[in-house]
């Protein structure tokens, strides 16, 4: 999933400023799971911002809506009604549902929430991590289902660097090595000697140092 | 109780308090002191258990006007719903930091953990906050709206 943050309140608050009634939109998909943009952050963050308004003798009127994605336009089409009646949009989705709700409704103006991170997974409740890049040409078969891309520091295809200490990374001993998880999960498999392969290095052109990258079903197109 | 709202800084005004607890830590067949005390309100919300407490709820008892929140779970180890108590105290100290964020102050919102029943000691923690809040006067997010 996305993994998102909700932005600082002084950040939001300088965002909405400008206007007297807003429509808090949340996304019910990804963000909700982080807890960045789902139906109970937009409560929190309508209270939390009538609340610091109203102590600099301001009023916002805002309207609270979460639909089920913010990146799907038959989901969007939810909100046309309460975004009608608004002045502006502050979207809790990641970067594409922002997008998305700005390019369904042009003459709005849609505001971000949330700082969208990284593509991860929830470990345990409350913690996500970051487990892939979107490099688009996925290698994970050659390292036992771990990606040395998004995982590893130095995104060594050709690893381990050596640094590791007791399985934790030499740039923040926070983070699993990645390479020693590949290693443990190859010796798991009985395929631990697929590490003497040279792989070759990466071609960037297929992620999004290509320029934006666009996917084209034509079966699906009519 | 007597209510001593007054803060030289403010004028006299009628504290507001509302307490959210768990009715395993006291229930309404409990009668409190303060019933009659009109310089002191309080608003007690009953929940299931503390979990039940969110964020937003915190937040809506001080747009409704609260000068300060308390929350009263049971003691560790002893919820009913294992760590509905310890969930409640990580919900609390997350609304703190948005309260401290906007300016609000973090101070307002307090959890205790009260064995069951025990009158005496929720007496004292609402008197306790009482005067805290006292010192620190009414809300500024109503205060202003009152001064309006």
């Amino acid at each position: 999933m996305i993994v998102g943050e909700q932005k600082k309140i002084a950040e939001i608050k300088a965002l909405v400023e400008p206007y007297r009634r807003i429509l808090i939109l949340g996304c019910g998909t990804c963000v909700k799971t982080c807890f960045a943009g789902g139906e109970d952050e937009v409560a929190t963050l309508s209270s939390a911002l009538r609340l610091a308004l109203s102590m600099e003798g301001k009023e916002i009127a805002v309207e609270e809506l979460t639909v089920e994605r913010q990146c799907e336009d038959e989901f969007i089409q939810e909100a046309a009604e309460a975004i009608s009646r608004n002045e502006a949009v502050l979207s809790l989705a990641c970067g594409a549902g922002v997008q998305d709700i700005a390019r369904t409704f042009p003459k709005v103006p849609v505001l971000p929430g949330v700082n969208t991170t990284f593509i991860g997974i929830l470990e345990k409740h409350g913690l996500f991590t970051e487990e892939c890049l979107g490099c688009g040409d996925c290698k994970l078969a050659l390292f036992g289902s771990v990606c040395p891309i998004a995982r590893c520091s130095k995104k060594l295809l050709n690893g381990p660097c050596g640094g590791s200490k007791n399985g934790k990374c030499e740039v923040d001993p926070a983070i699993d090595c990645a390479w020693q998880l590949i290693i443990d999960r190859l010796k798991d498999l009985g395929q631990l000697k697929s590490l003497k392969a040279y792989v070759e290095p990466k071609d960037w052109r297929r992620s999004n140092a290509g320029g934006p990258r666009k996917l084209v079903r034509q079966d699906h197109i009519v | 109780m007597s209510g001593v709202c007054v803060n030289s800084m403010y004028k006299k005004f009628t504290l507001k308090i509302t307490v959210f607890h768990c009715i395993n830590t006291f229930n309404d067949a409990m009668t409190m002191p303060w019933g009659e005390d009109k310089e002191v309100k309080i608003n007690f919300i009953k929940l299931p258990c503390s979990s039940m407490v969110k964020d937003v709820f915190l937040l809506r008892a001080f747009e409704a006007g609260a000068d300060a929140v308390i929350v009263m779970v049971c003691p560790e180890g002893a919820c009913r719903y294992v760590e509905g108590n310890l969930r409640a105290k990580r919900r609390v100290l997350w609304v703190q930091k948005v309260l401290d964020e906007i300016g609000l102050g973090g101070r307002r919102l307090t959890i205790f953990n009260v064995a069951p029943g025990d009158e005496n000691a929720i007496v004292k923690i609402i008197e306790e906050i009482r005067d805290d809040v006292v010192a620190l006067g009414p809300s500024p997010a109503h205060y202003v709206a009152r001064l309006a």
